[in-house]
Order: C-alpha cells, then sequence, then structure tokens
C-alpha cells in the first residue's frame, strides 16, 4: 500500500497540520510521500520524497491547476490512498482528483478500524464505516484526529514538478480574523461561568480556565444579566448557540435556554456541586465540586503541562 | 441570468436516531424533516441575486422521495422561481458521486451561470457533491464561501479558512459555489410568497444515474461510544482534576 | 309663601333674550355637529367591524359604565374626583335642562310650573351642592395635574381649555346665583338656606347695591351662556369629545372571549396584505379607540414593558394612531410607533384590562406584529426566528427532537392516547412541560395527583404540537394556524371529553381562539381542576401551614378571571398567601407573554427580576404560579435579582403533591 499525502501551504507558510498527515501514514503503517504546492524555504520534516510545486507560481489556491499538478504526481507514484486534510483546501481538492480518478472518496476520517475508515454523520451522532469499491481511493482526515506523539522529524527527498495547466479563479489575497469582538460560534473551546461562580470577582477563575485551555470563555444569561460578563459571551438561545469541541460549563445547572445553546458542543464538562443538576443530562463529565476550589487547581494543572 | 441551487433534505439533527434495519444509515421513522441548513444559505444568496440583478431565473433542485417536495417548496417561498424534483426513494443509499453525475445529468444542457449550493449536508457531511458537479460540467468551483458579490460579469467570494481568516477568490460565471453557514441571513418567506409558490412549477424527474458503478459501500452505521458516557466524578480536588486532565486527553483532542 | 324663583329674572323672557340665545345655540350645534361629521370621515377609514351586536348588554354596559362610572373608579383619587365630577355635572346638565323644560316650554306654552315648593327645595340644594362638589373635584383634578403633575401625565392645550373653561360656567353660574339673590333671596332666609352657596356668594355681593348688582347678573348671565353654547361647539375638537366617544365606546367595547384574537382569513387567495402598516389596515374601531383616549395614563402606568424602560407605551401607541389618522393618514404605522415598542409587549392585557374608555390595545399591537411577520419576514430578533422555524420542524420552539415529547411520561405510566384512548381527560402538556426539565417536575406532579384521586389521563405524546400561542401573539398567524388545524384534528379525532392544561397560555388559546376551528371541547386550567377535585374531597389533602406569595398569571388572571380559585386551592393545603403589592387584575407580568418567551429582553431592566423583588418584598419565601412560562422566567428571576436564597419559585401543584395524604398517593 503506497500513500501520497497532500502537505498545505498558506500565505508564505507551509501549515503544521500536514504532521497530522504523517500521523496517519504512520498510523496504517504504509510507505508514503507527499506532495505540496509550497516553497522550497518551508519544507515539512518528513522522511520520504515530497514532490514540490512553487506556490509563487502556482497559487496557494488554484485548485484546478493543483489538482493538474497532483494527477501528475499520482500517475508517477500509483499511490493507493490520496490523504487530504479536511480543511478547506483539502475539502475542496480532493473531490476534483476522486472525479479525475474515479476513485471513492471518504470524507473526514476520525478513525480506521478494522481495516476501515470511520467517519461522523448527523452531526457527529452517529458514526459510518466505509468500504471503498476502487483501486484507489481520496481521503481526508478530520482536524485533530490524528496526531504524532512527538514533534514531526526528517527530511524529505525533493522533487520538483511543474505544470503548464491555468486556472480559471483567481486568489487575491487574505482577510485577516477579525480580532475585535469574540465570537462563540467559532470557538472549539468555551468555558461558561454560570450563577454558580457566585460574585464577579469569581469570572476571573473561569476566564484563567479559558486562557490556559486555549479557549474562549462565556456566560449563561443570568451572569450576562449581572453584568458580570459582556453580552456577546452569552450563550443560549437568546445568546450564541455554539458547538465547540469541549464546552466547560462552570457553575451553570442548565436552565433549557441555554441547554439549547450548548448541548451539541462534541464534549461537555459540568462542574456543578448540583449532581442532580439538569446539566448533568448533557454533560459527557459531571464534576461534582465546588468551582471556587477546583477551577484554580485544575488551572494550575493545565498550565503546568 | 440562469442559476442553479441544489438542495437536500435532511433530518433535523434534534431528532431521536435510530439504526436501520440493514445497520447502515439512519431509520426514518420519528425524525422531523428540513432543508439542510447550508443549502439555505445557498438558496438565500440566489435570491439576493436576482434582487440584485433583477433578471435572473432560479431553479431548485433536490433529489429524494416524495416528501423533499416541502423543501423546494421552502426554496420556492423564499423566493426561487421553479423546482425540480429528482424523484428517488432511494437517494440516501447513493453515494456522492451518483448524486453528483444526477445533478450535472440534469445541468449539463441548461447553460447555468452560478450554481449554488451548501458546502456540505448535515446528515452525511461529506462535503463532495458541490465540487464534484463542477468537476462533471467542466466548470469551476469555489468552496465555503462566507462573503458574495456580483458585479458585471464578475463574481467576488471569501472563502472560510482556519483560524477565521478568509482568502478572496474572483470568478466569473459558469462556476459552481459552495455556501458555509454565516454566508448571509436566510429569510424568513413571507406569506404571499408562501402563497405564490404554491402555484410555482414544480417539475418532476425520474432518477438518471448515468451508469455509475458503486464506489464506496456502507459496512456500518452506529452510535458511537458515549463520551465520558455521563460520568460523575466526586471526590478529592486535586485528583479530581487530574481524572479530568486525563479524560480530556482520551476523549478529545483538544489537550493534543 | 311660594318657595320658587322668576327664571329669567333681570334677563327678560321676550323675543330679545330668547331669539339671540337660540340663536346663538343654533350656532353652537351646527359648529358641534359639523366636528362631529368630519371624524365621523375619518372613522371611516378603518376596516369593517360590527361592533353593533348583541345591543341589549351592549346598552347596559355602557349605562354602567357611564352612569355609575364603574370602570374610572377603580383606581382611587383621579379616578374618584372624575366620577365625582361626573355625577355632579350631570346633575347640573339634568336641573338647567329642567329648567329650561319649565321656562321655556311648559309654562310658557302651557303655563306649567312644576319648579316650586318642596321639589323647588331640593331642586335648588341638590345643583348648588352639585356646583360645589364640581368646583371642588375640578380643583383637585387641576392642583394633581399643574401643581402635583404625576410622572408621565401628558398635559396639553386642551386639558387647560377643559380645566379653564368647566371652571368659569361653574363658578360664573354661582356669581349669577349669588347677584340674583343678593337682589331677591337676602333677606327670605327661609328660600335662601336651599341655595347655601349662592347665600354665600351673595352676602359678599350684598354691598354692590341693587343696579350694580343687576348690571352685573346680566353681564355674567349672558357670559355664562356663551361659555355653555362653546363648551357645546367646541366639544368635538377638544378633549371634551371624550364624553361622547368614551361613553360610546363602552358601547363598542369588545364582548370578547377576553384576549381571542381575531382570526387571518387566509383561505382567500385575493388577499395580498396581512396585519396593518398603514391606517386604512386597522378597522374603524382602531382610530376611535384613540378619539376615545382621555390620555389618563392608567395603561401606561401598568405596562410592564414601560415600568422597566422599554420604548413601550400603550397609550403612546392609541395616540399616535389617532395622530396618524387626523394629520397624516399616509404615514407608515410600523415606522411611526417604533419596531421596539411593537415588539416589547408582553400581551399581559394590563393597558386593557384598566383602560377606562374599552380601547383595545393588544389587538392593534398584534395586528403591526403580523404585518412584520407575514409580510417581511421580520421578528424581534433571529432567535425568534430560529423557535419559529424550530416549531415548523419539531413542532416545539424549543429545537427538541418532536418524538420525545412524550418521554417524561413513561416512567409515571402515562400512555399517549394513540396507545390507550379510554381515559377521564387528556392532558394537553405544552412545550415547557414536555421538554424542560424544570417543568416536567410540574407536569409529573400534576400526573401524581391525577393518580391519587383516580382520574386516568392520556397525553397526545409525540403527536402534540405546540398549541400556537407564542407564534401568534409574536404575528405569526400562518403558523398558528397551522399549528392550531392540526391539534383540533388529533384532539378531535380521539372523541376526547375534557381536556386539562397546566399552561394558562395552552388553556386561553385550546378555550378561545380554537373556536374558530370548531373546536368546543371543555378545558379546564390545572388550578381549577385541582381546586374542584379538592373541594369535592376526591384529593385529601393534609394541609400543612407554609408562607408563600402568589402571582396571577396574566392568562388565568386577567384573561379568564380566575383569581379565587387557585387562592382558595392554597389556602386549602396550608398556604398563607402575602399578597404582592400588584395583585388580581392589577397582576405584574413576568415578561414571557406574547411570545416574548421566545426573546431576548435587549431593552431596559429585566422584567421577571422587578416582579420577583415584588415577591421578596413579602417576605414570603415561596412564590407560587401556576404557567409554565412564569416559572421559567422566575427561576431566572431569582438568579437575576440574586435572591435564589430567599425566594423560591413553585408551582401550585408541586406544592399540592406533597401534601397528598399517604393512602392514596
Amino acid at each position: 500500500m503506497k500513500t501520497l499525502l497532500v502537505a498545505e501551504f498558506r500565505e508564505g507558510k507551509l501549515r503544521a497540520e500536514y504532521s497530522q498527515l504523517v500521523a496517519f501514514a504512520q498510523q496504517q503503517r504504509t510507505e508514503a510521500a507527499m506532495f505540496l504546492v509550497g516553497s522550497a524555504g518551508e519544507l515539512p520534516k518528513f522522511n520520504g520524497t515530497l514532490y514540490l510545486a512553487d506556490a509563487a507560481k502556482h497559487g496557494e489556491y488554484n485548485p484546478t491547476v493543483h489538482k493538474q499538478l497532483l494527477l501528475e504526481v499520482i500517475e508517477k507514484e500509483q499511490p493507493t490512498q490520496i490523504v487530504f486534510l479536511h480543511s478547506s483546501y483539502g475539502w475542496d481538492l480532493a473531490p476534483r482528483v476522486a472525479v479525475a480518478l474515479q476513485a471513492a472518496q471518504v470524507s473526514e476520517i476520525i478513525a480506521v478500524e478494522n481495516g476501515l475508515p470511520v467517519v461522523p454523520v448527523c452531526n457527529a451522532k452517529l458514526r459510518r464505516s466505509i468500504k471503498s469499491t476502487t483501486g484507489r481511493t481520496v481521503l481526508t482526515i478530520q482536524a485533530g484526529a490524528f496526531s504524532l506523539e512527538g514533534e514531526p522529524e526528517g527530511t524529505p527527498t525533493v522533487v520538483a514538478i511543474d505544470t503548464a495547466a491555468t486556472g480559471k479563479v483567481q486568489c487575491t489575497g487574505y482577510e485577516a480574523a477579525k480580532i475585535e469582538g469574540v465570537d462563540l460560534t467559532k470557538a472549539d473551546i468555551i468555558v461558561s461561568a454560570g450563577r454558580g461562580v457566585g460574585k464577579p470577582e469569581n469570572v476571573a477563575m473561569v476566564q484563567a480556565l479559558a486562557k490556559a485551555l486555549g479557549g474562549e470563555y462565556g456566560a449563561s444569561r443570568p451572569v450576562v444579566d449581572a453584568g458580570w460578563v459582556e453580552h456577546n459571551r452569552q450563550v443560549g438561545t437568546t445568546g450564541s448557540t455554539v458547538t465547540p469541541k469541549l464546552y466547560v460549563a462552570c457553575g451553570i445547572s442548565g436552565a433549557i435556554q441555554h441547554l439549547a445553546g450548548m448541548k451539541k458542543s462534541d464534549f461537555i464538562v459540568a462542574i456543578n456541586t448540583d449532581k442532580d443538576a439538569p446539566i448533568g443530562e448533557v454533560a459527557s463529565v459531571l464534576v461534582v465540586a465546588d468551582l471556587k476550589q477546583f477551577l484554580p487547581v485544575l488551572t494550575e494543572k493545565l498550565n503546568a503541562r | 441570468m440562469n442559476i442553479l441551487i441544489c438542495i437536500k433534505q435532511v433530518p433535523d439533527m434534534e431528532s431521536k436516531f435510530k439504526i436501520n434495519g440493514e445497520g447502515t444509515w439512519y431509520d426514518r421513522a420519528d425524525l422531523a424533516w428540513r432543508m439542510n441548513e447550508y443549502d439555505e444559505y445557498a438558496v438565500e444568496q440566489a435570491v439576493r441575486l436576482k434582487e440584485q440583478v433583477k433578471d435572473a431565473d432560479l431553479t431548485v433542485l433536490c433529489i429524494g422521495p416524495d416528501q423533499v417536495t416541502e423543501s423546494i417548496k421552502k426554496a420556492l417561498a423564499m423566493g426561487c422561481d421553479r423546482g425540480v424534483h429528482i424523484t428517488d426513494p432511494d437517494s440516501s443509499q447513493r453515494e456522492p458521486i451518483t448524486i453528483a453525475t444526477m445533478i450535472a445529468g440534469f445541468a449539463k444542457d441548461k447553460n447555468f451561470d452560478i450554481i449554488f449550493t451548501g458546502m456540505q449536508s448535515q446528515d452525511r457531511g461529506s462535503a463532495q457533491v458541490g465540487v464534484m458537479v463542477a468537476e462533471l460540467l467542466g466548470i469551476p468551483a469555489v468552496t465555503t464561501i462566507v462573503d458574495f458579490a456580483y458585479d458585471n460579469g464578475s463574481i467576488q467570494v471569501k472563502r472560510e479558512l482556519e483560524g477565521g481568516s478568509k482568502a478572496l477568490v474572483t470568478a466569473t460565471a459558469p462556476v459552481v459555489l459552495t455556501c458555509q453557514l454565516g454566508l448571509n441571513t436566510p429569510r424568513y418567506p413571507t406569506l404571499p410568497n408562501i402563497m405564490k409558490a404554491k402555484k410555482k412549477e414544480l417539475l418532476a424527474l425520474s432518477p438518471d444515474t448515468g451508469g455509475i458503478d458503486a464506489r464506496q459501500e456502507t459496512t456500518a452505521c452506529y452510535f458511537p461510544e458515549k463520551k465520558g458516557g455521563g460520568l460523575v466524578l466526586e471526590g478529592e480536588i486535586p485528583e479530581l482534576a487530574d481524572k479530568l486532565i486525563q479524560l480530556l486527553k482520551e476523549k478529545t483532542s483538544v489537550l493534543a | 309663601m311660594e318657595f320658587t324663583r322668576e327664571i329669567y329674572w333681570n334677563v327678560g323672557h321676550g323675543f330679545a333674550t330668547l331669539a339671540p340665545m337660540y340663536g346663538l345655540l343654533l350656532l353652537a350645534v351646527a359648529i358641534f355637529v359639523l366636528g362631529l361629521v368630519k371624524r365621523l370621515k375619518v372613522y371611516r377609514l378603518g376596516q369593517p367591524l360590527d361592533r353593533t351586536d348583541q345591543r341589549r348588554e351592549r346598552i347596559k354596559h355602557m349605562l354602567e359604565t357611564v352612569l355609575l362610572q364603574t370602570k374610572v373608579f377603580r383606581v382611587p383619587g383621579a379616578g374618584t374626583a372624575h366620577a365625582f365630577f361626573f355625577w355632579s355635572f350631570f346633575v347640573l346638565f339634568i336641573g338647567t335642562t329642567l329648567i329650561v323644560l319649565q321656562a321655556d316650554f311648559s309654562d310658557l306654552l302651557f303655563g306649567i310650573k312644576f319648579l316650586k315648593g318642596t321639589f323647588y327645595k331640593l331642586f335648588s340644594l341638590t345643583l348648588d351642592l352639585a356646583g360645589l362638589t364640581a368646583i371642588l373635584m375640578l380643583a383637585g383634578l387641576l392642583v394633581r395635574r399643574y401643581l402635583v403633575r404625576p410622572q408621565g401625565l401628558v398635559t396639553k392645550g386642551d386639558d387647560a381649555l377643559m380645566h379653564g373653561l368647566l371652571l368659569a360656567i361653574l363658578i360664573t353660574g354661582f356669581l349669577i346665583e349669588g347677584a340674583r339673590m343678593a337682589v331677591t333671596e337676602l333677606y327670605v332666609p327661609q328660600l335662601a338656606a336651599w341655595s347655601p352657596v349662592g347665600w354665600g356668594v351673595a352676602t359678599l355681593l350684598a354691598g354692590v347695591g341693587e343696579p350694580g348688582l343687576r348690571t352685573l347678573h346680566i353681564g355674567l348671565w349672558w357670559f355664562h351662556l356663551l361659555l355653555a353654547l362653546a363648551f357645546i361647539a367646541v366639544l368635538p375638537y377638544s378633549k371634551f369629545r371624550h364624553i361622547l366617544t368614551t361613553s360610546a365606546n363602552a358601547f363598542f367595547a369588545d364582548r370578547g372571549p377576553i384576549g381571542k384574537l381575531g382570526t387571518v382569513n387566509l383561505e382567500d387567495e385575493n388577499t395580498e396584505k396581512f396585519g396593518a402598516n398603514e391606517l386604512a389596515d386597522l378597522r374603524w374601531k382602531d382610530i376611535f379607540d384613540a378619539d376615545a383616549c382621555t390620555l389618563c395614563k392608567r395603561c401606561q402606568d401598568r405596562c410592564p414593558a414601560y415600568a422597566t424602560g422599554k420604548p413601550l407605551s400603550p397609550m403612546q401607541v392609541v395616540n399616535q394612531i389617532g395622530e396618524i389618522a387626523f394629520t397624516k393618514p399616509d404615514a407608515n404605522l410600523i415606522e411611526t410607533i417604533g419596531r421596539e415598542a411593537i415588539w416589547a409587549c408582553t400581551t399581559c392585557r394590563a393597558c386593557q384590562d384598566i383602560c377606562p374608555a374599552s380601547i383595545e390595545h393588544v389587538g392593534k399591537i398584534v395586528e403591526m406584529r403580523r404585518n412584520l411577520v407575514l409580510m417581511e419576514g421580520e421578528f424581534p430578533g433571529e432567535e425568534v426566528m430560529a423557535a419559529m422555524e424550530q416549531t415548523e420542524v419539531n413542532g416545539n420552539p424549543l429545537g427538541m427532537g418532536y418524538a420525545s415529547r412524550g418521554d417524561w411520561a413513561e416512567p409515571l405510566g402515562v400512555k399517549p392516547l394513540s396507545e390507550d384512548p379510554e381515559v377521564d381527560v387528556l392532558y394537553f402538556v405544552g412545550c415547557y412541560a414536555s421538554f424542560d426539565k424544570r417543568n416536567i417536575a410540574v407536569a409529573t406532579s400534576f400526573i401524581k395527583l391525577c393518580q391519587a384521586a383516580g382520574i386516568k389521563v392520556g397525553i397526545l405524546g409525540k403527536e402534540e404540537k405546540c398549541c400556537g400561542e407564542p407564534m401568534r401573539k409574536m404575528g405569526n398567524e400562518y403558523l398558528y394556524q397551522t399549528l392550531a388545524m392540526e391539534t383540533v384534528e388529533i384532539i378531535k379525532g380521539y372523541g376526547v371529553k375534557k381536556i386539562v392544561t397546566t399552561c394558562p397560555h395552552c388553556f386561553n388559546t385550546l378555550t378561545k381562539d380554537y373556536r374558530d376551528f370548531d373546536f368546543d371541547i371543555e378545558v379546564v386550567p390545572h388550578a381549577l381542576f385541582l381546586e374542584e377535585l379538592v373541594a369535592g374531597g376526591k384529593l385529601p389533602v393534609k394541609a400543612e401551614d407554609f408562607a408563600c406569595t402568589y402571582h396571577d398569571s396574566c392568562y388565568l388572571g386577567r384573561h379568564n378571571g380566575l383569581y379565587d380559585a387557585p387562592r382558595k386551592l392554597i389556602r386549602s393545603m396550608g398556604g398563607r398567601i402575602a399578597e404582592m403589592a400588584k395583585n388580581r387584575d392589577q397582576a405584574f407580568c413576568c415578561s414571557a407573554g406574547g411570545g416574548r418567551i421566545l426573546a431576548e429582553e435587549k431593552l431596559g431592566e429585566r422584567i421577571n427580576v422587578k416582579r420577583v423583588q415584588m415577591a421578596v418584598e413579602t417576605g414570603a419565601g415561596q412564590l407560587l404560579a401556576n404557567c409554565p412560562f412564569c416559572l421559567t422566567m422566575f427561576e431566572d428571576g431569582v438568579k437575576g435579582a440574586n435572591v435564589e436564597e430567599q425566594l423560591r419559585p413553585r408551582d401550585i401543584a408541586e406544592v399540592l403533591a406533597e401534601r397528598i395524604t399517604s393512602e392514596n398517593a
């Protein structure tokens, strides 16, 4: 089995997520080559052949051209799997390749079980395992689903590639992420304060935990109403409806409006003194503790990692 | 301007899902159905474009059993001009390339200037169909758009990238655009438009899969193990913190 | 001696007096009629509406409201003063009419005089006292309006005219009497005593001397006449018109059922416009209401939105409609009144309930909401639009999967009618009690009570959908009718005889609004149902003393007049009710009515927090409610007000369920 990994390059930089592709190949114990439209100054740490096209010439987002480059490499390498990240670059390019190769495409793989890729469906409520019936398969892997134990290492053998193909769409530039005003709907990690924080000063504990986890902090309606946290951080049907990877509810009993706004989160941790609080119904883990004691300890341990 | 909008009807994600008898997909019983959320943005963008250029004809296409006409009617009430229903009770068994072939088969001789669709469906979530339609038609596609502007033949879109930044992309018709959430605010259909929608053309076509062979099969569909499983942690504070960190490492990717 | 007086004394009763007098009267009446016709034309700009049915009841209601001042009297102070002023002015009006009748008709034509003897004595005394009362009341109102200046009272030129003219008429009346008496009666105390105020004035004027008094008398007489005629002439052009319009509005008043909205015909394919954004979309009564309004501000004083700093005053809405009608009929209603005001209404009906002028505030606001929702697809916020879409998909605004609607009842052994239709009552659960953990506790208590009373209860389970009340009040008539028709069909299909609700919004909608869909099955709210069970001895309660306060939900209280039954029930289980300052028909809304349960409260203070604070002030530790919306708002409110330790919101059924004697429980 031979695998071709498709790395990504954006705004003049190699995207570090290529290591997840490497992790996937390692986990599959397959021989792997890598494809990148990037720059010789930004090489991935990877032991194997790297087919490198020049992004300065072919563009960072120019799918028709990238597809052409990739098809030529596939022709040469004859991989059985072509693996992309399930990202704005990967899900854009993968189907083009799949159509050209008349190959099956399996999107957003989170695991490989019994030799078959597993993907989440219906908002991750269900899982589906899929068997490809074509000789070659195009895969995209979910961000964060596969990771290396340590830092990636190695030096690739660079094979320069080029094409005369041109595309019909032009990427003319980038717009930086807006910093002003938080948008909780985009956050991967949210730590929210509820009435259980007791007093406005304790909101700082919640903020500290959010920082330690690398996420945003939010709040339930009563906390926002009390003016302890600004309005655009309210989670719930009358605030933001959020679906982060991790939601930590601190001292939130779980009024229905709040639950409706966060229960679709992938993993929910509730910290509450009341074991029977409604939040327990949606929580993946309910930590029965006084958040005023628990949060500082947890934050300290996370920071110490 | 000739515009096609491809929509899908999906179960409401709050529904009580059950696995079907074959163990390959969800059972249709007890599900509430609605238009795929991503496609609502596609419909809205097409209607806005028509309001801007005035001279445009919006065809909305949906594949599925008879009940999907409800979603087509909603798109018509939002402002699409005509509906196309590819009547296919087996659509949920079809893989993306088959669906794309059916759409491309319909669209190939219609000279659509722009084809809008959602970037993915809420149920399958493969994010393949839109791009595949473009490839089959031999026209460009831009995915995951969160901003759209049309001016005198030139199309300017913004693609949403990871981390909140956006790529600015220009294109010209014909093009397929797949829409990300937040592209606009889909409208609530007004009552006069709901009434009018009932009288709009709704063409029923039989499915034509173009003789494509299956490329993949679902071997199993199942519920994931509940993360944490409603675990209740009690005990001393420091141990609780350790246990929680361990759980986050095992069950989530956030501490990676 | 003969107890009487000479009418037209000093003025003369010849052609020289009568001709100009009646000439001027004709002129005044002509101006009056002209003004009235002009206004009638404006009322006609509105859509037709039949408010002349049930004439007997309408006339009775009007006479009660006007002559007994029943509605005016509900607010002490200004209301009392107005009522006494009205009664005394009404007596003076009758007195003047009697004088005219005798002098210009019975005596002139037939020589019959009836203002003599004992009748005259009483007549004179009554009129004197009425005049005095009128002056005192008017003075009181004048002090209130111009010196005390209550917050929110709008004072215009019209008010100066009214106070000035009325006071001038009354004072000149006494001066005329005094001048006459100073010449004719001052030395006949046994007669003068029957006109005590006139006598007093006469004594003051006595020094002037007869020629001076006669000159003064005739001058004032004509002046008084001109003032009275001016009163007639300006009536349609000034706030005086309320004498006619407010009275007439009592006749035209909505005769119920209370709080039932008009059902829009959605079947008519020719209708291209729904709701109101222009004057012509409203009904004539909506325009007439503006003319009936006296700006008494009682509605505004009781409006929960106004009280918490939101840009809604029901009084202002009514008057903005009037202003548009009479000055710029093409103006856009919604732009003039403002969306925020339109969306702020909780349809609590406090305004309409207290209004002494039979004005219908809520219907107007809902008409404008209908226009925003049905014609523009506009809502007060995205969260409301999302709730509407959720309801379309899952039949509840909470976004919960419809198939799990009946899950809460499974452990209680309660089955859906689809499995077992042989039941005593159908419990129409409602969305909150079906899905919200806090309110599921209420539903569970209710079921346990029914089981203790040996009543077999069924539910609709996943066949139940939202009754459509919040959607309807938010203006989404289309979604409401869709839900209503489905619900009616399902319930009728099971041949249900009796329905019980734990949600007053469901109750009011099923029992009133659904009538338009030929739905006439008996519906009983749980507070009443349980009270009857306890009173009938079917539910053995072990009374246990406890302190509480009780919140009258708007939809059991003002909409259905159920104030006593819930209180009786609470007392029967040992509750001592410490009433809040605003209770019964004056109860302050919890903020969730009018579909506001679906919306974020972005402006002003929180209504629920304010209500919770009122409950805390009673010192009772429990706040008993009868409505899932109220309960949800209070659970939120105790947190917002930071009084979780002091106040525990509960439903009546929860408390009762704890007090059922064990043999049955």
